[in-house]
């Protein structure tokens, strides 16, 4: 009889423990659905398709944490600026959202090991004389505000002393300033640059240089003390690349080729 | 759930590059009122005139400038005139957009002022010799501004929001710019918006005491 008593008190001991020790990633199993912020006016990682779904590499990539998971995936799109937001309100439980891993971004939010990595490209108004990248100095240039090439290209202009910078607010805003001459170049991910200069729909704009600077490794996001869930996500990232699925999503959203290389030669992680 | 922990260090640091952004903020907004209020003198004048055309322009200006968002006013003067080749810079798009919204309201504002003062001033004027211009400029136009002051005030109050708009013509140096600058940098949103909506909060304030002040100064009776 005692010994039952105590059994149940010992139970119920414990199941009132439960829910306090319940991190992110036990929250995201029970709940049954992964939410993922996905920015959608960034194609190739994220746009919509003809009959408005979201689709792109950072979709599939959110569907399959969600099947390693066993949970039903939810795409929630935001911006680049609300991303944040949304993690900190609860909005969503991750951000799979070509998120650059920058030193002082990590102070804030949690960052995974890298899932992909962009080279940029320099695309350049045709009417602007522009040989390579070093051509920007003293013009009139811009980027999406927000992003790593637009902190590096600012940085730039600050560094040559001459010249403007202009953060628009979106890429395709980016791009039209400068088909129209307001801008004289642009520095962006080489998949974006070509799709746009692909696309016609930004008339006398060329791709004149890769820009100069380290690897724009990106990753996933979440709250910066959910160690489980980046513990989790890091595995999964390095699951993908070993299964090859990192290198079938490349073909099928950016095309043929190599992807880019995750790890970098003479340092751990 | 609400599962965010405010960390105001990163954010404090960067105070004195916003207290710069919301200098650029005033004299966005100072210069935005001086040139609505001269360009809704005018529209006021063209709409008093009996002529046509002057009235035509006037009440296009104010339509659109009072039944279109100021984003869009804003986004146009930029991209639109953009795609004519004519390129205003971000910091000349958002003055121009702003100034062009103002004079559509203040012009509404006046022409409501005018409907405040009775004929008979501009009569008595007129009898006492004045032309219809100097009574328009001695006598009508002082009592106009006096009775619209305090919604001007409110327009003032407005155009120092309405800078925050400039952020979809790449406006990065104003308050709004440079606070969603630092927050690419550091993603410490809240803590930045909050420091950036307090800033706003008190330049405001100051604006509608001031005027209040200015007001129970200038039309005493």
């Amino acid at each position: 009889m005692k010994k039952s008593i105590f059994a149940a008190g010992l139970l119920a001991a414990t199941a009132a423990a439960m829910p306090a020790q319940a991190d992110k990633l036990d929250d995201i199993i029970s709940s049954g659905t992964l939410r993922c912020a996905v920015v959608l006016d960034f194609p190739p990682m994220g746009s919509r398709d003809a009959s408005n779904n979201p689709i792109g590499f950072d979709v599939d990539y959110c569907n399959d944490l969600a099947a390693a998971l066993g949970v039903k995936a939810e795409i929630v799109e935001t911006t680049f600026p609300e991303r944040i937001p949304a993690l900190m309100s609860g909005q969503v439980d991750v951000a799979v959202a070509s998120t650059s891993d920058t030193l002082e971004r990590a102070k804030t939010v949690g960052f995974t090991i890298p899932y992909y990595a962009f080279e940029n490209a320099v695309v350049a108004n045709e009417k602007a004389d522009m040989a390579d990248w070093e051509g920007m100095k003293g013009k009139t240039v811009g980027a999406t505000a927000g992003t790593y090439e637009a902190i590096w290209l600012e940085e730039r202009v600050k560094e040559w002393g001459e010249g403007q910078f202009r953060p628009y607010q979106n890429q395709a805003d980016v791009f039209l300033a400068l088909s129209q001459g307001q801008l004289d170049a642009t520095v962006s991910t080489v998949e974006v640059a070509e799709a746009n200069v692909a696309s016609g729909n930004f008339p006398g704009i060329k791709i004149v240089d890769k820009a100069p600077m380290v690897p724009d490794y990106v990753a996933l996001i979440t709250l910066r003390e959910e160690y489980g869930l980046i513990n989790y996500m890091n595995l999964f990232i390095n699951q993908q690349v070993r299964t090859g699925r990192y290198a079938e999503l490349y073909k099928k959203w950016v095309g043929e080729g190599e992807p880019a290389n995750l790890t970098i030669q003479g340092v751990y992680r | 759930m609400f599962n965010y922990n405010f960390r105001w260090n990163q954010a404090l640091n960067s105070l004195p590059q916003m207290l710069e952004g919301a200098l650029v903020t005033m004299e966005i907004a100072i210069l935005s009122m001086v040139i609505g209020i001269s360009i809704a003198v005018a529209l006021t004048v063209f709409r008093l005139s009996g002529n046509r055309m002057l009235k035509a322009v006037a009440t296009t200006w104010v339509e659109i400038a009072r039944n279109t968002p100021a984003l869009f006013q804003i986004y146009m003067v930029h991209f639109g005139l953009g795609s004519f080749g004519i390129h205003l810079s971000p910091y000349m798009s958002l003055l121009v957009g702003i100034a062009f919204n103002n004079a559509g309201y203040l012009s509404e504002n006046f022409r409501g002022a005018l409907k405040a003062i009775p004929d008979t001033q501009t009569r008595a004027a007129r009898s006492l010799g004045m032309s219809a211009g100097q009574a328009f400029t001695s006598v009508v136009m002082p009592q106009m501004f006096r009775i619209s002051f305090l919604p001007m005030t409110n327009q003032m109050v407005w155009a120092i929001l309405m800078t925050s708009l400039g952020a979809v013509v790449a406006m990065n140096t104003d308050l709004y710019g440079v606070t969603s600058d630092l927050n690419a940098r550091s993603f410490r949103t809240f803590e930045l918006f909050a420091i950036a909506a307090v800033i706003f909060y008190l330049i405001t304030k100051a604006i509608t005491l001031s005027a209040r002040l200015l007001a129970a100064r200038l039309f005493r009776y």
